[in-house]
């Protein structure tokens, strides 16, 4: 059997019961450590659970399935995925892999930032699309993402940005080389990303295109959602870049222009 | 004594209209430093009975040696004109007024073609050319190299016929029959000429005309030379008409009839030809009387001529006493002078049309226009084209051409390397030039400053440039335009120190080799071998050597030489590749396709490039090679390196978010045209057409971790899938010697895979040329191997010329280009065998 286990948002102790029984009769597990990171480290996990993981980076994951599937039908191999594994990563490759080989699947859920932005008050029911928001480079500054963001807006929609993370990233250059070098660890704040929206919307009315978000539109910053210490900010777009939210993981949701009595009651309580 | 001193210079700097910057280029051993060395003794700089044996522009020990110029070698020189002289120049831009002085920076250049980087190097920081071509093996085919790329560089040709001396003496050629072998090479020069320039573009009329002045004859070695010129002065008092008159009718069928004193267009029985009348029969009767030794002839002669002997050089006789003789009535150096200041450019003519193919920037911006005007007070414009060693081991000055502005010691400026983009910081330094020098041959001279118009060096700039660069002081100044050499480095060798410990001297030195040569690449592989690559064997010979003694120090091993090959299709792809990315959420569908015939020589020479307006380039396409002019007009990048003969065309229909992920698939495609799949060496004439594409909803996931990677696989797919091709490099040969060796040459050639295409007498001379395509591969040692067939008597000139496929196919072992992918792989540290299609190509 071949499981692919949610870990939930905050720190060890976030797995479900079945989860944690799969973990603990399993031969092999992986834990994915480069789509998301759990605030606690590996070390703590493995205390927790009594046993070794391995941590399985993007390379592994993307490039050598076979052998996190390996022996997968004979024996229980277990992959672990903070979040939900159909959150807000991509793993349906695996599955498939897993069923072409006739590997029994089977999926052990947990909460995601998708359904856990809630905690903010706005109803998950009023969401449009989600987005990411990339680290933009010196000539990569992709901007369909904001497309979204507005259709959303006129829809009177929220957005859910999540935000770029890189943890084990090779760079651009080494990329086309043999020896592969890594970048620094990094995650995207809230006011970064909330600075990238405000160059693509500067350079918008620049081109006097239209824009129906603007600087003084709201957003929410959310932080550490699911841990103790989360943390969550409502004001201007302009006031959010300059705000630090402290340590990863962050997102940001940029609300609908018109908001149930309700949300709006519920958002003042985070308003500075 | 030297007859200028640096202060004179200096004043002259700022008389831009009384300069002329000039190289000397021609054929090997056809006498350029020798003819130099002529002005250069006039000049004072060396003594006048020394010149012709001096080479004084030869400044390197192997090149005294050896008899060959190896570095092109610039000097700055002083000179007066007299007043009648001075009436020939006639276009305001050419003189300034009251200024009888000229400065002439001379750069003499190597004639080998494994050199000729030198050559493009000191075209590109003059204005004018004097062509020297030995009137006795006439026009080459480096002769046509270097005057193809004077044209494309809009340098004003003129042309000079040397060794007229064993015209005389060896060949013994009847006065008619030396006429019509000068009419020939001036003929030679001006198809040349009128291939490669248009008579009504910006450089006007450039052809090369006797009756105008602006061709030479004469002998370097002998220190004499003539123009129509000179003779016309002197029998334009005797046939009262104006000298400029005369001088049309002294060349072309032009003929005198002594009885009746009457001129004819057509040849009678009792008239002459001109120019056979009146000058080569005065020299024909000097070489008699004084070769055969008839004493009283020559005493007569002379006084008519108005020679006056010395008295240490009365005792003379023979050759000695020709060469004073000679010298005395038709001094080069005075010759020369005429020539370089009447019919070559000043900066100020030449910089007005050579602007737009210098600058890279808007035409109109401050640089473009200081440079037009050739303004000392515009910004400062400053090529760096070479770098010169220094006395002290490891630095080098760099030398140039101030097109604008004026650079001064102190001053601080922007050192602008060729991958430098305006608005980036990448390759750009701001920096102080810590000194501006004079070059002067062998010696150097400290400058204040230097005003637009001059060539000078630097002192300090050397760390900052690789070889050459942009020197400006204009915040927003683009790159002139790096220069474009006639010759790739196609042949590599792999050195190592002999003591593993000399490791960081080999590597320090082969840095300070890749500076002081224009076009040798120093590269350090993955594997960890250090390659030089260079234009010909020689080339290499002369790099390593300078390796050895100059810049490392240190003894070294050196591999056999190699050459480098090209990787390219032959079919179109046989079936759509599909490759996936990692994440598996996007996928690329492409095909490959062989260009057709001569687009990748278009590519090459510039023709089609990524600067073009993208519409006319599509109409080009469409018309010469028939391509679709819809998706001609999608090529998004050439490579590699952004420039090479390979294309990558977007042929989807609405895919979203294309443009999102072009600047990863180009990085990738940069990456599989400059890493083939079958050695990993370049690709050449392949055209890679994307169909369709299906990308991630989200932009974080189909960033260039994704798609680069997916984009060369897919590429190395498309390639495995259109029956993939070795292509080598050929030179094209031209080998000189007498009939009887012919027979010698085509056994060797055909030893080597060569094939003769051209075989023909040298009109005049029992010397026959051949013509021949030879592998680059089968060269090594082919100049020895010739010369012991031919007992010495053949001696080639080898041009790289094309690339062509070698016969066979790479991925069928038993094959010789599945021998050589397999000895690359080998030498490169790659894995052994063939490249598996299933690592590259996914499926549905």
């Amino acid at each position: 059997m071949f499981y692919i286990v949610g870990l939930g948002l905050g720190d060890c102790k976030d797995i479900t019961v079945k989860g944690l029984e799969a973990v603990k009769k399993c031969e092999r597990v992986y834990l994915e450590a480069y789509t998301s990171i759990l605030t606690c480290g590996k070390e703590a996990l493995e205390k927790f659970y009594g046993r070794e993981l391995i941590v399985a980076d993007r390379d592994l994951v993307e490039q050598d399935a076979d052998e996190i599937l390996r022996d997968a039908n004979k024996t229980d191999v277990a992959l672990l995925v903070v979040g939900d594994p159909f959150g807000a990563t991509t793993h349906t490759d695996l599955v498939l892999r897993a069923e072409e080989k006739e590997i029994p699947v089977q999926v052990i859920h947990n909460t995601s930032i998708l359904n856990a932005v809630g905690c903010c008050g706005l109803q998950l029911y009023s969401f449009g699309e989600t987005v990411s928001i990339p680290y933009w480079t010196e000539n990569w500054q992709p901007d369909s993402f904001y497309d979204k963001i507005e259709k959303n807006f006129l829809n009177n929609w929220h957005t859910l940005c999540l935000l770029d993370i890189k943890v084990k990233e090779p760079t651009l250059e080494s990329l086309t080389k043999k020896k592969k070098e890594y970048m620094q660890p990094r995650f995207m704040s809230v006011s970064e990303a909330s600075q990238q929206l405000l160059d693509i919307i500067k350079k918008r009315q620049e081109g006097h295109k239209n824009t129906n978000i603007t600087d003084s539109s709201l957003g929410v910053g959310l932080a550490r959602i699911g841990s103790e210490n989360q943390k969550i900010i409502v004001c201007s777009l302009k006031d959010i870049s300059n705000f630090d939210l402290g340590g990863p993981l962050h997102s940001l949701i940029i609300p609908a222009p018109v908001l149930h009595p309700l949300e709006e009651e519920f958002l003042k309580k985070f308003k500075i | 004594m030297v007859n200028f001193t640096v202060d004179e210079i200096r004043a002259m700097m700022d008389k831009k209209r009384n300069i002329r910057n000039m190289s000397v280029i021609a054929h090997v051993d056809h006498g350029k430093s020798t003819l130099t060395d002529s002005l250069v003794s006039k000049a004072g700089i060396i003594a006048g009975a020394k010149a012709g044996e001096t080479r004084f522009t030869d400044t390197r020990k192997d090149e005294q040696e050896r008899c060959i110029t190896i570095k092109s070698t610039a000097i700055s020189m002083f000179f007066e004109l007299d007043d009648k002289d001075l009436l020939f120049i006639t276009s305001p831009d050419q003189r300034e007024k009251e200024v009888k002085g000229f400065l002439i920076n001379l750069i003499d250049s190597p004639g080998h073609v494994d050199f000729s980087s030198e050559v493009t190097a000191a075209l590109r920081v003059t204005d004018g050319a004097l062509v020297v071509v030995d009137c006795v093996s006439g026009v080459c085919v480096q002769t046509e190299t270097v005057l193809r790329q004077a044209i494309a560089e809009r340098i004003k040709p003129i042309l000079f016929m040397n060794k007229m001396d064993r015209a005389l003496l060896e060949l013994q050629l009847e006065a008619e029959e030396l006429y019509q072998t000068f009419q020939r090479i001036v003929e030679n020069v001006n198809v040349i000429i009128a291939t490669y320039n248009d008579d009504g573009g910006p450089m006007g009329e450039v052809r090369v005309d006797p009756s105008k002045g602006s061709v030479g004859f004469g002998s370097g070695l002998h220190g004499w030379a003539f123009t129509l010129k000179q003779f016309s002065e002197m029998y334009a008092d005797k046939f009262k008409i104006d000298v400029s008159k005369l001088m049309n009718r002294l060349w072309g069928e032009n003929f005198f009839n002594t009885k009746t004193k009457k001129w004819s267009k057509q040849k009678d029985a009792d008239n002459k030809r001109s120019f056979c009348m009146y000058i080569l029969d005065p020299i024909y009767k000097i070489f008699d009387a004084i070769m055969n030794y008839k004493k009283e002839e020559y005493e007569a002669l002379l006084p008519k001529l108005g020679i006056t002997l010395k008295h240490e050089d009365k005792d003379k006789d023979g050759k000695q006493l020709l060469k004073v003789v000679m010298r005395t009535w038709l001094p080069a150096g005075e010759a020369l002078l005429q020539m370089i200041a009447i019919h070559l450019p000043s900066p100020v003519t030449a910089q007005k049309y050579r602007m737009e193919m210098l600058y890279e920037g808007p035409h109109d911006d401050e640089a473009a226009l200081g440079i037009k005007n050739c303004d000392p007070n515009g910004p400062l414009m400053m090529y760096v084209s070479k770098m010169v060693p220094t006395s002290d081991k490891g630095r080098f000055y760099a030398f140039g051409r101030v097109f604008s502005g004026k650079v001064a010691t102190g001053m601080k400026a922007r050192i602008m390397g060729p991958n430098y983009v305006p608005g980036k910081k990448e390759d750009l330094y701001e920096k102080a030039i810590q000194r501006t020098i004079l070059m002067m041959g062998r010696y150097v001279e400290a400058i204040e400053d230097v005003p637009s118009g001059n060539i000078c060096g630097l002192v300090g700039v050397d760390q900052f440039l690789v070889k050459t660069g942009t020197i400006t002081t204009f915040k927003d100044a683009h790159n002139l335009k790096v220069m474009k050499f006639s010759v790739s480095p196609v042949v590599r060798v792999a050195v190592e120190p002999k003591n593993p410990a000399d490791l960081p001297k080999l590597v320090e030195g082969l840095k300070r080799l890749a500076k002081s040569d224009p076009m040798v690449q120093c590269i350090i592989e993955e594997s960890g071998e250090h390659i030089i690559a260079g234009a010909g064997e020689l080339h290499l010979e002369i790099c390593l050597k300078d390796l050895e003694d100059d810049h490392a120090c240190i003894p070294i091993k050196k591999s056999d030489p190699v050459v480098s090959y090209r990787e390219t299709v032959s079919e179109e792809s046989d079936q759509m590749c599909l490759s996936k990315s990692p994440n598996k959420h996007n996928r690329l569908f492409m095909k490959a396709q062989p260009m057709p015939d001569g687009l990748a020589e278009d590519i090459d020479d510039g023709k089609v490039n990524p600067r073009d307006e993208f519409k006319a380039r599509a109409r080009y396409l469409g018309e010469k090679y028939d391509y679709d002019v819809t998706e001609a007009r999608k090529i998004w990048c050439f490579g590699p390196d952004g420039t090479g003969p390979n294309i990558l065309v977007d042929c989807t229909k609405g895919v979203q978010y294309l443009n999102e992920i072009k600047d990863s698939v180009v990085a990738g495609f940069q990456w599989a045209t400059k890493e083939g799949v079958l050695s990993e060496e370049n690709l050449r004439g392949v055209r890679f057409n994307i169909y369709d594409v299906t990308l991630h909803a989200d932009a974080i996931h189909r960033g260039g971790g994704q798609i680069i990677p997916t984009t060369r696989r897919c590429l190395y797919a498309c390639l495995l899938t259109a029956a993939p091709r070795l292509m080598e490099p050929v030179y094209q040969c031209e080998i000189q010697c007498p009939e009887v060796a012919v027979g010698g040459i085509y056994g060797v050639l055909n030893r080597r895979r060569g094939h003769v295409f051209e075989e023909m007498q040298v009109a005049g001379t029992p010397m026959f040329v051949v013509k021949a395509y030879l592998p680059v591969n089968e060269s090594f040692g082919f100049t020895a191997d010739l010369r012991s067939n031919t007992g010495g008597q053949a001696f080639p000139q080898c041009v790289f010329d094309h690339w062509q496929i070698l016969p066979g196919d790479p991925l069928e072992s038993g094959t010789r280009p599945f021998g050589v992918v397999q000895d690359t792989r080998k030498r490169k540290g790659l894995k052994e065998g063939l490249p598996d299609l299933s690592q590259y190509l996914d499926k549905l």
